[in-house]
């Protein structure tokens, strides 16, 4: 029973951090009907601009969300306006296409520049824990979660309290109603994968301390967030966090009581599963 | 929005039997060029080049003529090299006979996997293609038994074979640049039955609107999945060159997404739906990877006095530049997809009709 609560709290750890890269995804998704299977390489640039920041100036990687956050977000802003906008009618195989182009060009300029070695930030803490009711609790990853259900909370009270989140959300309802209700949908676009883009980097700042930073890391974390939000239900930010903890949980229980080899296998099996069965998610139809 | 298609228009009288004769001479001048050339490094490209043919060819069937955008083409390119290889080493089977059980094998996974994947539509089965090739990896990666996980298989020379007389090593590169060129005569073939037949205008249909296609009482899981079974075996028989080929395998270089993305790519590129597109594709393709991978664009600014070898950008580029073909797929896809969305075929016939247009304006 301990080794079975140990695996549950360990995997909602991992599992908050995927929720963190699936709202994006599903931000994205759910105003501008786009899978950006660009996604991961976003996740990837935060990663090498919290290593940078920690190299260059020792800053600390949880630190340098506020970097990595603003930066994201702009980067995301102006993949939008100049690469996706013009796609946006465009057939949507023609927009997975352009996304899987953008995703090879950042993976493959970040080869170009810092190479495909593997790389480490060691912090104090990387493999710290600490006891709580008889668990054990790796420290980053316990830090990340504070922060991820912090940004998490924020984010839902921008999307239901403030008028430009209803805005986006009018939006992700129903484009044309929202324009012809005078909302700027090019700007809600825009936001929106920004918001997207600066979610992901800050997920990748997030797990950096735990994790080998390369080139190519993005493309698991792509799947895994398509995993997230369909599970959750495409375009739903409630489900995409309920489906980050899902799988985390479901990723760290196929690795104690499967095989820690097999454990990607029991996700893509139960994504396969949910696509089948329930291809609207968990939650129904629900839309943010 | 289908407008943009490239509707296969039917060309004028005449110009089938021009077209004909252009492809049996060009089949013909690739037959005679063993007898010619004999560097291997030539045939090596020009192997390379069959086998991106074929695969951009095979991959055209599912996702350009019946318009099933598979993103885990990779899946039966995988089974393909494994079988054949898995047949060869463990079983001591011939490979010809190997590579008929790898592409039943695909063939069946292929039918499989689409009765389950194909009651998805659009990003939905995007996304299931791609889960289904990554259970395929994750599977070979961890069955460490049969397919040596992650170390991958490393296969002793192929075994020769004997007509009567003749027999035929396969050491040299030319029993593989023939075999290339018959398997890419045949692919392309392939491609063309599939739009001139019944079977092609039913796939057609299911692209340009499955709801249409469905209400004129056309089976859609059926055809579809006709769609993905020829395409899986000629994408099988591809993988099982390669790893014929090359001689070694793992999961990390024929069972990737790389390897699916790519074969979207050639036809991407090439121009989608058409028999010529992932030809064109794949010349593009190869030959740009390969005039990077080669350095051979550092050595020309170099020789041009562009830039001086000693130089730290001379420098730099010797040292990144031959690893940077993945950076231009990249690029180049965005620049297709943006500028050009019928692949430089389309935009070829296009450039092609409007200038004609033009002509036809002035004499008037």
């Amino acid at each position: 029973m301990a080794l079975f609560l140990q695996s549950v709290v360990s995997g909602l750890l991992v599992g908050g951090v995927y929720a963190l890269i699936g709202i994006g995804l599903t931000l994205i998704f759910g105003v501008m009907r786009i899978i950006n299977f660009a996604h991961g390489d976003l996740l990837m640039m935060g990663m090498y601009g919290t290593w940078i920041a920690f190299t260059a100036w020792k800053l600390d990687p949880f630190l340098s969300i506020l970097l990595v956050f603003p930066a994201l977000f702009l980067w995301g802003a102006f993949l939008q306006r100049t690469f996706i906008n013009r796609v946006l009618g465009a057939l949507p195989q023609n927009q997975i296409l352009l996304t899987i182009g953008l995703g090879l060009v950042m993976s493959n300029t970040a080869m170009f520049l810092f190479t495909s070695d593997y790389r480490i930030l060691t912090t104090s803490y990387s493999s710290e824990s600490f006891q709580l009711a008889g668990l054990s609790l790796s420290s980053p990853l316990a830090v990340s979660f504070v922060i991820t259900a912090t940004i998490t909370a924020i984010l839902y009270w921008f999307l239901m309290k403030t008028d430009t989140g209803q805005a986006i959300r009018a939006t992700a309802q129903d484009r044309d109603a929202a324009q012809l209700m005078g909302i700027n949908v090019r700007w809600m676009s825009i936001l929106s994968f920004g918001l997207g883009a600066a979610f992901a980097g800050t997920a990748g700042a997030l797990i950096s301390p735990t994790y080998y930073i390369f080139p190519q890391v993005g493309q698991p974390f792509t799947l895994k967030a398509f995993v997230v939000v369909v599970l959750g239900g495409m375009g739903s930010v409630v489900g995409a966090t309920l489906g980050g903890l899902l799988v985390g949980v479901t990723e760290s229980l196929a690795a104690v009581y499967i095989s820690s080899g097999l454990k990607d296998l029991v996700v893509y099996v139960v994504f396969l599963l949910i696509l089948l069965f329930k291809p609207a998610g968990l939650l129904g139809k629900s839309r943010m | 929005m289908d407008a943009m298609r490239p509707s296969p228009s039917p060309a004028p009288r005449g110009s089938a039997r021009i077209s004909v004769a252009a492809a049996v001479a060009v089949v013909a001048a690739l037959a005679a060029v063993p007898a010619f050339v004999s560097n291997p490094y030539a045939l090596h490209i020009m192997i390379l080049l069959f086998l991106s043919v074929i695969m951009g060819s095979a991959w055209n069937v599912v996702g350009g003529y019946a318009g099933q955008y598979s993103v885990g083409h990779a899946a039966y390119y995988g089974i393909g090299a494994y079988v054949t290889l898995i047949f060869m080493t463990q079983y001591r089977i011939m490979p010809w006979w190997g590579t008929w059980v790898a592409m039943a094998a695909a063939l069946a996974v292929a039918l499989v996997i689409g009765s389950i994947t194909f009651r998805l539509r659009g990003p939905y089965f995007v996304l299931a293609s791609i889960a289904v090739a990554e259970v395929i990896r994750l599977t070979v990666l961890n069955w460490k038994s049969v397919t040596n996980g992650a170390e991958g298989i490393l296969s002793g020379p192929i075994p020769k074979i004997a007509f009567g007389e003749t027999t035929i090593k396969f050491i040299s590169k030319v029993p593989f640049y023939y075999v290339g060129l018959a398997m890419v005569v045949a692919t392309v073939l392939a491609n063309l039955a599939v739009q001139h037949s019944k079977l092609g205008y039913y796939f057609q249909a299911i692209r340009e609107d499955q709801d249409a296609a469905h209400s004129l009482g056309i089976n859609l899981t059926f055809h579809k999945n006709v769609a993905l079974g020829i395409s899986a075996v000629f994408t099988a028989l591809a993988g099982s060159y390669y790893a014929l080929y090359v001689r070694f395998i793992d999961p990390s270089t024929v069972l990737t997404i790389d390897v699916s993305v790519q074969m979207v790519l050639i036809c991407i590129i090439g121009g989608i739906g058409t028999v010529l597109g992932p030809v064109i594709g794949a010349l593009v393709l190869v030959a740009l990877s390969e005039t990077l991978r080669s350095n051979l664009i550092t050595d020309v600014l170099i020789s041009i006095g562009a830039v001086s070898a000693e130089s730290r950008v001379g420098a730099f580029l010797k040292e990144h530049l031959s690893h940077a073909h993945m950076l231009i797929y990249g690029v180049l896809v965005v620049v297709v997809i943006l500028f050009m969305p019928d692949g430089i075929l389309g935009w070829v016939r296009q450039s092609m009709r409007r200038r004609a247009l033009a002509a036809a304006g002035e004499k008037r």
